[in-house]
């Protein structure tokens, strides 16, 4: 039972007070250790004229609060496919005195379509918010932050490892636990003794532990390309004959929950016909033959190339040109 | 050398800390002034009826409420008049919202008085506003006179900030 109203002399009280003068004020609640000083002063008049005298000062020490909130800060599902991921969580220190946490990550969250296995968590050591391999810290077992001040944010990455044969659309979910080495428990569970300066440290309204979820989403794209002819001969037929218009249909059809950058779709324009000028489209919408005034050119010796870019899962594009046959 | 600047910083330890000669002005004072504090503590019955108990402050966090008390006395043999007492708040509290609407308090440290309602602060960019039980600096008591071997108890409840 550690008593901590000190009442002492005011000779003893006043060199406290001097060293706790430049106490920084926090915004958010006064730091551990903080000492209370409460001194009342009476002023009064007797038969001797006007008096002073002051009151003993009473002095208490603020006690270490302990308290920790965890956040994902990814701002949604992380596209993966198998080999490593990577996610970022922030812890702030919301007690009021420095605390250093334990962190633990739990690959095998309950409702996953299939657990990562967790290779490293880091901390974001340069600050740039990215994790970068050989200048971020990795922490080692067990894995513990350094001790944060009050109101301190680190941010803490995650690192995984996604299996092989995962399907595509599937979601997995990685908790970040991180609990104050002080110890955890019910708000308000006191820890003797075990705050700043050798005051009490108690649990706050988190109970000192707090955990996030970031999820992983597996994004794994296809491109399908389906070429097909229609050919109108001179006759009013269908027929292959000189003379004859082929007009080719190549439709790209991107499929899975991800996307393809720089998708270019070509084609040769086959022996034995022609291209007949002007008349690629992207969509039913009509492309110079020219190179690089829009996303396609053609020519009868390099044949079409649409260039589609970025194209995400579940889009379908259409292209289409006519050649004569010689 | 070394000695010498060691004397020097003994010297200036003993002229900040020259507090002793009140220590002497209030053994010869006929009125006694002896603060305390206390935490207050809140417990729910299981009716969920709140209450609230004056406790020893042996565990206080942010935003614990404390009631810092003053016991005066007049062990004199003659009555005292215009008798004055002065907190000022320490730093880390703030006045609690509770506290009785008639005390005399000071927004800036002193200089003024008066009820809370009847204080204003000034912004930075020269506008003003009300002032609140967090801007309150000091407070304090004022009785016509003490009547000898006369005691009573002054109080103002906190918040730790």
């Amino acid at each position: 039972m550690d008593t901590q109203i000190i009442k002492q002399s005011l000779f003893a009280t006043s060199v406290v007070a001097l060293f706790t003068l430049s106490a920084p004020a926090l915004a958010d609640g006064v730091g551990a250790g903080t000492l209370i000083e409460n001194t009342a002063t009476a002023t009064y008049e007797d038969g001797e004229g006007p008096q002073t005298v002051d009151s003993n000062t009473v002095v208490v020490r603020v006690d270490e609060l302990i308290d920790v909130t965890v956040t994902s800060l990814d701002s949604g599902p992380i596209g993966v496919q198998s080999g490593e991921a990577v996610l970022t969580y922030e812890l702030t220190n919301q007690g009021n005195g420095p605390e250093a946490y334990e962190l633990t990550a739990n690959p095998a969250v309950a409702g996953n379509d299939f657990d990562t296995t967790v290779v490293n968590i880091a901390v974001d050591t340069n600050g740039n918010g990215t994790y970068d391999p050989g200048v971020d810290e990795i922490l080692t077992a067990p894995e513990t932050t350094q001790l944060l001040d009050a109101d301190e944010v680190l941010r803490v990455f995650v690192i995984v490892t996604v299996p092989t044969g995962v399907t595509d659309g599937r979601a997995s979910d990685v908790e970040l636990l991180a609990e104050a080495v002080t110890g955890t428990g019910a708000p308000g569970t006191v820890f003797a003794g075990r705050g700043v300066d050798g005051g009490d440290a108690i649990v706050g309204a988190t109970g000192a532990d707090d955990s996030a979820v970031g999820t992983l989403i597996v994004g794994i794209t296809s491109v399908d390309l389906t070429k097909s002819v229609s050919v109108t001969d001179p006759f009013g037929g269908t027929n292959a004959v000189p003379g004859s218009v082929a007009t080719f249909t190549i439709v790209a059809n991107v499929a899975g929950s991800g996307s393809v950058d720089d998708l270019v779709v070509t084609d040769a324009i086959p022996e034995g016909t022609t291209y007949v000028d002007g008349t690629l489209t992207l969509d039913s919408v009509d492309l110079t033959d020219a190179s690089g005034d829009d996303a396609g050119e053609a020519s009868d010796t390099d044949g079409i190339s649409v260039d589609l870019g970025t194209v995400a899962g579940g889009t379908v594009h259409s292209i289409t040109f006519d050649v004569t046959v010689d | 050398m070394n000695n010498l600047k060691k004397m020097v910083a003994a010297l200036l330890v003993f002229s900040s800390t020259a507090l002793p000669i009140s220590a002497h002005a209030q053994s010869q004072s006929p009125v006694s002034l002896s603060g305390d504090v206390m935490a207050v503590e809140t417990t729910v019955d299981a009716q969920g009826n709140e209450s609230t108990q004056l406790v020893e402050p042996n565990v206080i966090v942010p935003g614990d409420r404390l009631v810092f008390g003053t016991d005066y006395a007049n062990d004199g043999t003659e009555p005292v008049d215009n008798f004055v007492v002065t907190n000022p708040l320490p730093s880390a509290v703030r006045l609690a919202p509770d506290a009785d609407a008639e005390l005399t308090v000071s927004v800036d440290g002193g200089d003024s008085w008066g009820t809370l309602s009847t204080l204003s602060i000034t912004n930075e960019d020269g506008t003003t506003r009300t002032a609140a039980h967090a801007d309150v600096t000091h407070v304090r008591w004022t009785l016509a006179s003490i009547a000898p071997g006369e005691s009573g108890r002054l109080e103002y409840p906190a918040i730790i900030r």
